[in-house]
């Protein structure tokens, strides 16, 4: 089967650069943001990714051969993202993909992955639709926007005593369907919408939209951003003089997250997948092997990059080859211990099982204050 | 109604920002015809190496700022005497591909060394709110307003009133006659680019220490300056303060007003109106080139 497809692809000239001989290492591809405002989170998948890659190898690999993990910039835009995968299944011959972060770019890589019919992995992607599309090459080993809603929205209810509630989110598919999903829940326990506003990738100055929200004096905001977007607009927020509770979704939970904020991080609340606190065994092995190779703590998205290195590798030695439809077949039938839990995918290919945290940040440290297991979506 | 003050002020803010941050640019692209798309690179390089001054050296903010103030005018200086002074002369399109081969470098470059994580500078004065009536802005904001107010007069002054600043404007105007007259006019063409450089830089460092420091700012900071630029007319200051208060308060209404979502359209539909209707910008001084 190889020897056809690289038989066409040498014919068309592709493939030209690379020598047509049996690969002796395992190629996994993975496309995640490293420029641009969410390039830091990028880093991070890269990062755990890099650490499950590294045990697994040390374990012996997958198929008696090594794992080789190659990294391609997407920039979190659809098209990039695009580029990156063609290059990686032309150029890279991959078995596997993961990726992409940003939801608009996943949803963009998807069709190229069931074009080429290669197991594609998101550990990151929230947005609730992508995984309604019927895509079989399809597995998200996150949560999605609508399953945190759900999980936390009366918590969030009854312990910020929320009654006028303002969302704010980045302007993407993700930042959009978070905002969309809390509000539906919240407004389902009679939680009033004030005020909804959205800012693009790489904002820095949100004092308009902060006036916007003194005026609409909500006693809650909900907040979808990621790290550097995120920690500006929370310390804006401050800096406004507004002591309204600040709750929401996004890598707020990470030492990077605080440290950046500073004080004005003391107080909020944050929905999150994976906190380095959470108190088990494998999280704790987990956060010390993480601090000792990078000298951080995990957040939501190193977890995220191990996770689904993790589920990728385990399912390719399952499956026994390195053929894409055994190694889908093989997906779908994944258990996988997650230093947050067990994953399992539906017939949809969405994660359940896994645990979701609540956070407040106290003292400078993510403390949970709320858990519970992800259930399959009804 | 009663949110228009905070609209106005958050708006005389940015504009005061933006100006500031394509005040090298009106010297580079204004003055000198220099096409600098790595513009933005520099605020980059300013903010980051603000970071690596106040947090790895350990010096206070404005120390910090002296230090980066001449580190980045040695590295402008270097820029133009080894890169830009090959291409000069030629047309712009040469400066156009040397400098955006330069901005990818540096991007690049700093990502390599510093990685893509944000960088807080730590600022001069304390965040905390201060209230004008209605009216919220931070210590730290009026600082950089006033810091950027008094970099803008000085870079005025410089031009407008000293030898240096005769002669930059002799060389722009006429260069042949300029050396002629006995002006060095190689060392004007880098002392106007270093100048430009720590310009963007101080600036650069200046709002790191409001917002955060990160490689790949420097896009939009790009696009911004030569709104700016072009708004207010090619090597005017006045028209660069004029082109970063309307650019600012425009912003501010529009999102105060419609919508925060799509606010970075704003400024390119101010250029497509100015270029439609007074093509040499506000205050162009050179009405001759539109």
């Amino acid at each position: 089967m190889r020897n056809v497809v690289l038989g066409g692809l040498l014919l068309t000239g592709v493939a030209a650069s690379v020598p047509a001989q049996a690969q002796d290492t395992v190629r996994i591809g993975l496309v995640q943001p490293l420029t641009g405002s969410v390039a830091y989170n990028g880093k991070s998948v890269v990062e755990g990714a890099r650490l499950a890659v590294e045990e697994m190898n040390a374990a012996g690999g997958v198929l008696g051969k090594k794992i080789e993990l190659i990294v391609e910039d997407g920039q979190c835009t659809p098209a990039n993202s695009v580029n990156a995968v063609e290059k990686l299944v032309q150029k890279d011959k991959v078995v596997t993909l993961v990726g992409a972060f940003c939801s608009s770019a996943t949803a963009a890589i998807m069709p190229v992955a069931q074009k080429y019919k290669l197991p594609l992995i998101t550990g990151v992607s929230s947005k609730a639709s992508l995984t309604e599309q019927g895509n079989p090459y399809f597995f998200r080993a996150a949560e999605t926007d609508a399953l945190m809603a759900e999980a936390f929205a009366k918590i969030l209810a009854n312990d910020l005593k929320l009654t006028k509630v303002a969302y704010i989110g980045v302007n993407d598919d993700w930042g959009r369907g978070g905002v969309e999903e809390f509000s539906r829940d919240l407004t389902a326990l009679g939680v009033k919408t004030v005020l909804t506003e959205y800012f693009d990738h790489g904002a820095t100055d949100f004092f308009t939209l902060l006036t916007k929200l003194r005026a609409a004096k909500p006693d809650g905001v909900f907040v979808a951003a990621e790290t550097q977007d995120g920690s500006i607009l929370v310390k804006q927020i401050r800096e406004m003089g507004l002591d309204t509770k600040v709750f929401g979704v996004g890598s707020w939970a990470t030492a990077d997250f605080i440290n950046l904020t500073g004080e004005a991080a003391e107080g909020i609340h944050a929905a999150v997948p994976y906190a380095s606190s959470m108190d088990t065994p494998r999280n704790q092995a987990f956060v010390q092997k993480y601090q000792a190779k990078y000298g951080i703590k995990p957040g939501k998205y190193g977890a995220a990059g191990y996770n689904a290195l993790n589920i990728a590798g385990q399912a390719i030695a399952r499956a026994g080859g390195t053929d894409a439809e055994a190694i889908r077949a093989s997906l779908a039938k994944t258990s996988y211990e997650a230093p947050n839990g067990v994953y399992k995918f539906t017939d949809k290919g969405q994660a359940y099982g896994f645990e979701a945290v609540l956070v407040r940040i106290e003292k400078g440290e993510p403390k949970v204050i709320a858990s519970t297991p992800v259930d399959a979506p009804h | 109604m009663d949110l228009f003050p905070q609209f106005l002020a958050n708006g005389l803010v940015m504009g005061v920002f933006y100006a500031l941050s394509a005040l090298g640019l009106t010297l580079i692209f204004g003055l000198m015809r220099v096409v600098n798309f790595a513009h933005g690179e520099f605020y980059m390089l300013g903010g980051v190496s603000g970071w690596f001054v106040t947090n790895y050296l350990g010096l206070d903010f404005f120390s910090g700022l002296i230090v980066v103030a001449a580190f980045m005018a040695a590295v402008g200086w270097l820029v133009d005497r080894f890169l830009i002074e090959r291409v000069r002369g030629q047309g712009e399109e040469p400066g156009i591909l040397l400098t955006i081969g330069l901005s990818i470098f540096l991007v690049n470059g700093t990502l390599l060394l510093v990685g893509p994580a944000p960088m807080k500078v730590a600022g001069a004065v304390a965040e905390g709110p201060l209230f004008f009536g209605p009216i919220a802005v931070t210590k730290l904001r009026l600082l950089a307003v006033g810091v950027g107010i008094a970099l803008i007069v000085g870079a005025h002054l410089l031009i407008r009133r000293t030898r240096l600043g005769a002669a930059m404007r002799a060389t722009f105007q006429d260069p042949m006659a300029a050396s002629l007259a006995g002006i060095r006019t190689g060392h004007v063409y880098a002392a106007t680019f270093a100048l430009g450089c720590t310009l963007a830089a101080l600036s650069g460092m200046l709002l790191a220490s409001i917002y955060s420091a990160q490689a790949s700012v420097g896009g939009l900071i790009s696009l911004k300056s030569f709104v700016v630029v072009i708004l207010g007319g090619m090597g005017s200051f006045a028209g660069a303060i004029a082109g970063g208060l309307l650019l600012g308060v425009a912003e501010a209404m529009w999102g105060g007003y419609v919508s925060m979502g799509m606010v970075d359209v704003i400024g390119f539909v101010l250029v497509i109106l100015i270029l439609l209707f007074r093509p040499q910008g506000l205050f162009s001084i050179r009405t001759e080139r539109a």
